[in-house]
């Protein structure tokens, strides 16, 4: 128990040094490690020159390339930010994918010889189609079966389930097995889409998560006001350039009845009325890119897009076949602008003008040329911690962890003199290595997670105390002080396993099953025990045995 | 040092308090439910759902002014408080909380919570320029479901697994006393987290499976003497084995108990007002469970009936010469 050769000791050191060296980059700033320091958090003037001496440092720096830079993740609890968690609605994704897929069955059903039927009207996730000829049906469902396409990698499963519910009438829909099946799909489509909106050149910390299968989480860290966010988020980015109709006879008759079939009813930004055809002329997978510019009359902000060759294609022919017509822009439902065509626009090149701010121009370029969500986001939950209170946690936790570091170390040399104060050098050893483990793994720290560290620095003492009690008692027994020593740390060992792989449970299940901050208490805890032991039945053993080797003392003052 | 002035071998006998420490246990126990029921649990936004904005309070502005200003946008009953922030330097703040709101015409209730932040820190920035935000956090109700739901699974869990372990390692009358113990210092902690209103939250779930893994900790140490002590002392009365073992690993218990009471006060003074609910259940849990490794879980075992003669079943000498 007390015998420690070479390759033991050298063992011990290295796993101390590593924990040092791992430890090491949190004590300096980014600066004097050579790393290019974040992007400022405002552009407030002390920011911005704080930011130029931290990059003005990292060009002086003197910091070996072979040391880890490296430093423990803070949470957004302590480096303030916003947590956003968001739900899709598997029903609507699977309502804009029947509504994309109408396209293909008006089509099918249009091939020579064309099944007559009414014009269908989508209600949510169903489509009823009413055939002329009952005769047709067969043909009918054999069309629609070809082109329904299939879900996921398999292939075996379909999107729409078609069915047969009278001698004219066909069932088209989407099933709940399908709804979800879609939604899991869109996921990740729309953690790529998000991605690009917020973060267009590729340079934020912004981290995008899926949870389950609905839902994403999205985690900003330095960001203050959520609803930036927010807004960039909740439209879904679907923009169509459809035909209109603002003649004032139609309009009246549609408000005081129903649009016609195939038409909506739609408000530009004056407010005037138009009947606008639902079926698109241009869609968002025709743009080829988006970005903010400005309104040649008045310089004011606007937004420019330019078509992909089909597009700009299609949107020539229309426009030049539909001259003196209106064309509506139509952005998630709202009809941004409705110019009247004066000739045909071919090239491709479109701008969007109105009453934007230049950001509003800039997030909405963005956001069309991100592409469209397949479904809205709805926000369920957010958490917002600014700056301000990020910082005061940090120094609340660093001055009660000293505090009780401080507390700890002196309650053990008192009570235990001597060889207490190995307990306090296996102690420092035990941080240093939470430290490392946290910066090497790259787990995050939190404001519990800190909490945490503070109860590991209270409980780590314990397997030191029970071998000293198990030594103390050894030693009234009749021992010399070398025999009670090996006999202690012998019998203690089961004991101290026992109680810590206890431990050790409680704090896996909260991370299996915490959430954020919590997950980061699970964390340091479950580093903390693992250390704990390792600092307290080796390291302070090691100390113990050298010291007993030197001093070779009669009795144990314990 | 000091520790040579503490007696050598203390001779207390716990058993002989088993039943007033029961009866006494069971009193809190009872209790405990009595108020869990009846007062019911402070959840906070966690677990009830709704809205909290912690700002920093502007020079010369009241919380009347801030009432005022929450007044005109109808989310039913707002509370604002002015307290007192985390901090190094103390920082004056008032805290905003309303309630889940009620579902519009096209959105649910969790979106409606997130609109109704939304137009609460519109309407903030508008009336007080400058205004600094200090948090601000909106959870709907079907989050806050769920994550109530997984807070209790995780107890569940833990305390089942705590039950096996303890099961393979001890027999299964050591596990039963563990368990107890454990199930008493759980609700016991709750009902202190009822009587005092302090908020429950996911943080508080956290402190209660920490201190479900200290207080087995506790028990197993004691246990594990026990054990030893009975195997040794086979003629021994069993009250006095219990007694052996509890004296033996006395000093340990409440110089452990101690040394994390003062880590844990630490957090509890200096950690700020974040932190301040979480280490108040640690604090009190360490407590409780100190108490009840040895009256509760030693006590329970005793009235199990300690096995010392025959050979025990399912024992496993393990970790020896690991």
């Amino acid at each position: 128990m007390l015998n420690f050769p070479a390759w033991k000791v050298s063992l011990i050191l290295i796993v101390l040094v590593w924990g040092a060296v791992m430890a090491i980059p949190n004590a300096f700033t980014d600066g004097f490690l050579g790393v290019e320091p974040r992007e400022p958090q405002s552009n407030a003037p002390q920011d911005i020159a704080a930011f130029q001496d931290q990059m003005d440092a990292a060009e002086e720096s003197w910091w070996p390339g072979f040391l880890p830079t490296s430093k423990v993740n803070l949470g957004l609890d302590l480096q303030g930010g916003v947590y956003l968690l968001t739900q899709i609605d598997p029903a609507e994704v699977a309502a804009n994918r029947l509504e994309t897929l109408q396209t293909d069955i008006v089509q099918a059903l249009n091939r020579d010889p064309l099944i007559q039927r009414d014009v269908p009207e989508q209600q949510g996730t169903t489509l009823p189609i009413q055939l002329r000829n009952p005769e047709d049906m067969d043909e009918a469902l054999r069309r629609l079966r070809r082109i329904n396409p299939t879900i996921g990698a398999t292939g075996s499963d379909r999107v729409l389930s078609i069915e047969r519910t009278g001698p004219q009438r066909i069932m088209v829909s989407v099933s709940e097995d399908a709804q979800q099946a879609l939604a899991a799909d869109a996921q990740g489509t729309m953690i790529t889409i998000i991605r690009r909106r917020l973060d267009p050149d590729g340079v934020s910390e912004v981290s995008i998560t899926p949870q389950g299968d609905t839902r994403i989480v999205i985690e900003a860290p330095g960001e203050a006001d959520p609803r930036r966010i927010k807004n960039i988020l909740s439209q879904a980015g679907r923009l169509t350039f459809n035909m209109a109709n603002m003649d004032q006879s139609a309009v009246n008759a549609a408000q005081a009845t129903r649009p016609p079939p195939g038409f909506e009813l739609l408000v530009d930004e004056f407010g005037r009325p138009m009947l606008v055809n639902r079926t698109p002329v241009v869609t968002g997978s025709d743009i080829a890119s988006a970005s903010q510019g400005r309104n040649p009359d008045d310089n004011s902000p606007a937004v420019d897009f330019r078509l992909n060759g089909t597009g700009a294609e299609r949107f020539g022919q229309t426009t030049a076949n539909n001259r003196g017509q209106i064309f509506a822009i139509v952005l998630d439902g709202t009809v941004m602008s409705a110019p009247r065509i004066n000739e045909p626009i071919w090239g491709g090149n479109v701008q969007i003008t109105g009453q934007f701010t230049l950001e509003e121009a800039q997030d909405l370029a963005d956001i069309i040329e991100a592409g469209e969500l397949p479904a809205k986001l709805n926000f369920i939950e957010e958490r917002t911690v600014g700056p301000g209170l990020g910082a005061d946690s940090i120094a609340a936790g660093t001055n009660a962890s000293l505090i009780g570091l401080a507390l700890v170390g002196v309650f053990m040399i008192i009570a235990y003199g001597l060889i207490g104060s190995f307990a306090v050098g296996s102690l420092l050893a035990n941080i240093v290595l939470i430290l490392g483990a946290l910066s090497g793994l790259g787990a995050t720290l939190t404001l519990p997670g800190i909490a945490g560290i503070v109860l590991t620095i209270g409980m780590a003492v314990d397997a030191n105390v029970i071998v000293f009690e198990r030594i103390r008692e050894e030693q009234r027994n009749g021992r010399s002080p070398t025999t009670a020593v090996i006999a202690g740390y012998e019998r203690a060992l089961s004991t101290i396993l026992d109680a810590n792989i206890t431990t050790f449970i409680a704090a896996s299940i909260l991370y299996l099953l915490g959430s954020g901050p919590v997950k980061g208490f699970a964390v340091t805890l479950a580093i903390g025990i693992v250390t704990s032991v390792f600092t307290a039945f080796v390291v302070t053993r090691w100390f113990t045995s050298m010291w007993l080797r030197l001093a070779r003392p009669r009795k144990l003052s314990i | 040092m000091l520790l040579q002035y503490w007696p050598k071998s203390t001779n207390v006998r716990f058993m002989s308090f088993r039943l007033p420490a029961l009866l006494f246990s069971a009193i809190l126990i009872a209790a405990s439910f009595a108020l869990i029921f009846t007062k019911g649990m402070n959840f906070g936004i966690d677990f009830a759902g709704g809205s909290v904005i912690e700002i920093e309070q502007p020079e010369g502005v009241q919380e009347e002014d801030v009432r005022e200003v929450m007044g005109g946008l109808g989310l039913g009953e707002v509370g604002v408080n002015a307290a007192r922030g985390t901090g190094v330097e103390a920082i004056e703040v008032i805290v905003i909380r309303f309630a889940t709101q009620p579902a519009e015409p096209g959105m649910d209730q969790d979106t409606a919570q997130q609109q109704a932040n939304d137009r609460v820190r519109a309407a903030l920035n508008e009336a007080f320029p400058g205004l600094n935000v200090r948090s601000s956090a909106a959870v709907g109700p079907k989050v806050s479901g769920e994550l109530l739901r997984s807070g209790l699974m995780a107890l569940a869990v833990a305390l089942a697994l705590m039950m096996a372990y303890i099961s393979v390692r001890f027999q299964w009358k050591y596990a039963l006393g563990a368990v107890a113990a454990l199930f008493h210092d759980v609700i016991i902690t709750m009902g202190m987290f009822s009587l005092t209103q302090f908020e429950f939250n996911l943080s508080t779930i956290a402190a209660l499976l920490t201190i479900v893994g200290y207080s087995m900790n506790d028990t197993v140490i004691v246990f594990d003497r026990v054990r030893e002590e009975a195997r040794k002392y086979k003629k021994m009365e069993p009250d006095k084995v219990i007694d052996l073992a509890v004296n033996q690993t006395l000093s340990r218990t409440l110089l452990t108990s101690g040394t994390t009471l003062l880590a844990l006060f630490s957090i509890y003074l200096f950690g700020g007002t974040v932190l301040s609910g979480m280490s108040f259940a640690l604090i009190f849990g360490v407590i409780i469970g100190t108490y009840s490794s040895v009256f509760v879980a030693s006590s329970v075992l005793l009235l199990l009936g300690l096995d010392q003669g025959e050979k025990q079943r399912r024992e496993v000498e393990g970790f020896q010469g690991v």
